[in-house]
């Protein structure tokens, strides 16, 4: 009788990870810079310690008891900040989209495209506080002047979400507006936009929800909108105040990103089948 | 229906443009300081070259600001975006409560989170790092759980068929799957952090915007001109070399 030996398992080979040396580098270039910005940095480290603490002090003082009696004012201010933003998108909207039909290949002369597509990407490489910094000599401390820093940050995202809409739709449309002798006008108007509706439609609600986040940003160089209140307050250290503003905020952004982001859906993927 | 919405929007934003309750369009007052504007606008197309050297360390300042950052939000992320998702997370009440945490995280822009935190821990960068790690937290796992949310669910089922703990399966499975997403969004993040970081020195949180600050307070624009070339200079190299990145990735 011969005894079987229990069979050994194959030895497992795993094969040898394959090496990317270009992978390596980047993993190394990528620990280096990060390294460099710690150790660098002039940050006081020290403080990070009792910061847990701290904060959920601070949250304490500003969630715990709300002030509400500053509510109908923070709503004020809300409705200016919800005004800018508005504005701005039509702003924006109006100067965006014909130049992003110019910059547009197949619509705009080469040298005007190249130039318009490298504005647009200078404009949205610059932050909106830079624009309303710049405007505010201008219309002053107002909302006017948050409205139009929104409108030239929305024309560099617009412009170039625009153009890449443009560039995207199927030819058939347009060549058989061409064929049929349509000027450049009629092209636009039966052979892109039927295409390009929705899409745009959407790009301007989304860029409404980002001026609706911004517009409560631009208040913090004074140009009135909740931003502001909100600096003042937490200047004040008034901190039930404080949290009652960010309550504010959050609600209103969250309530207007999702009537918003809905109408979006709506629009891209049409009414639901029941 | 068209035509009713067009109306709707043409009459908010006519209300939107009336005197009291309106933006405060002033034409009256803008044909009156246009001039200023037009004198301005010339200051802003002379750089004055002369102030650089100053601005070197604040640049340097929000760089590293940018980078720490990402780096801290992305080590916070990679592990909140699987417990956020379906396919390495089935706890189902475990997920919606971080989901909604960080709906409400993503809710309050960067600034403002940078303008409490100054009052919080002082001026300096550490406010500004922490309004961009939070920042950063809130899209990053947003986007990357969505990326594991849609994955292939097979190879999981594989792991759960041989008989892998969940731990077990995200680490092997799920974790390969997710590295060229998840580090395609940091560097997406890295660029909207170096953008935002620009401006929190604004509310005292470090970096060029305390400079900013600094010059519109004096108005001399030929010097807030010279900011904004080099804030153009910078986000266009990271952008560039950030995409390029990406797309050797996906």
């Amino acid at each position: 009788m011969t005894v079987l030996a229990p069979a050994r398992p194959a030895a497992l080979v795993v094969p040898a990870r394959r090496r990317n040396p270009l992978r390596t580098t980047a993993a190394v270039v990528v620990s280096v810079i990060v390294v460099a910005a710690f150790w660098s940095a002039d940050i006081g480290w020290s403080r990070l310690g009792d910061l847990p603490a701290e904060i959920v002090r601070y949250l304490g003082l500003m969630f715990a008891a709300p002030n509400w009696s500053k509510l109908p004012e923070a709503l004020w201010q809300t409705w200016r900040s919800v005004e800018m933003a508005w504005i701005g998108t039509v702003l924006g909207i109006l100067i965006a989209t014909p130049l992003s039909l110019v910059a547009a290949r197949g619509f705009g002369p080469a040298p005007v495209r190249v130039v318009l597509r490298f504005v647009f990407s200078l404009v949205r490489a610059v932050p909106e506080l830079v624009f309303a910094i710049i405007i505010l000599s201008v219309t002053g401390l107002t909302p006017l002047t948050g409205a139009l820093a929104l409108a030239v940050g929305g024309v560099g995202t617009l412009g170039k979400w625009g153009y890449e809409a443009v560039e995207n739709v199927s030819p058939g449309p347009i060549e058989a507006a061409r064929a049929a002798g349509g000027s450049t006008a009629q092209v636009l108007r039966w052979g892109v936009w039927p295409q390009t509706a929705p899409t745009f439609l959407s790009f301007w609600l989304y860029r409404f929800e980002i001026n609706v986040r911004a517009s409560a940003v631009l208040g913090l160089i004074g140009v009135g909108g909740i931003g502001d209140m909100l600096t003042s307050y937490t200047q004040y250290r008034e901190w039930s105040t404080v949290g009652m503003l960010l309550i504010v905020v959050v609600v209103i952004t969250v309530a207007i990103d999702a009537v918003s982001g809905r109408i979006r859906r709506r629009i891209m993927e049409g009414p639901r089948v029941r | 229906m068209p035509w009713t919405a067009a109306a709707v929007i043409v009459a908010v934003t006519i209300v939107m443009c009336l005197p009291g309750i309106g933006v405060g369009l002033d034409i009256a007052a803008i044909a009156r300081n246009w001039q200023q504007g037009a004198v301005r606008i010339v200051e802003l197309l002379a750089p004055d070259w002369s102030f650089f050297p100053r601005t070197v360390g604040p640049l340097l300042e929000t760089l590293q600001m940018a980078v720490i950052g990402t780096a801290v939000g992305a080590a916070i992320s990679l592990p909140l975006s699987f417990w956020a998702a379906r396919p390495t997370n089935p706890v189902g009440w475990t997920r919606a409560v971080l989901r909604g945490i960080l709906n409400i995280v993503r809710a309050v822009p960067e600034l403002v989170y940078a303008a409490v935190l100054v009052a919080m821990v002082g001026v300096g960068a550490l406010p500004g790092i922490i309004a961009l790690v939070l920042f950063n937290v809130g899209i990053v796992v947003k986007l990357v759980s969505e990326t594991i949310d849609a994955s292939d669910a097979g190879p999981l089922e594989a792991g759960r068929a041989a008989g892998g703990t969940q731990t077990r399966i995200n680490r092997a499975i799920a974790l390969p799957d997710t590295w060229p997403a998840f580090i395609s969004q940091t560097l997406y993040v890295f660029e909207l952090n170096v953008r935002a970081s620009t401006v929190l020195g604004l509310v005292g949180a470090g970096g060029i915007g305390l400079l900013i600050d600094a010059v519109r307070t004096f108005y001399r624009y030929d010097q807030l001109s010279l900011i904004i070339v080099e804030i153009l200079v910078i986000v266009v190299l990271i952008d560039t070399a950030s995409d390029a990145i990406r797309r050797r990735l996906v």
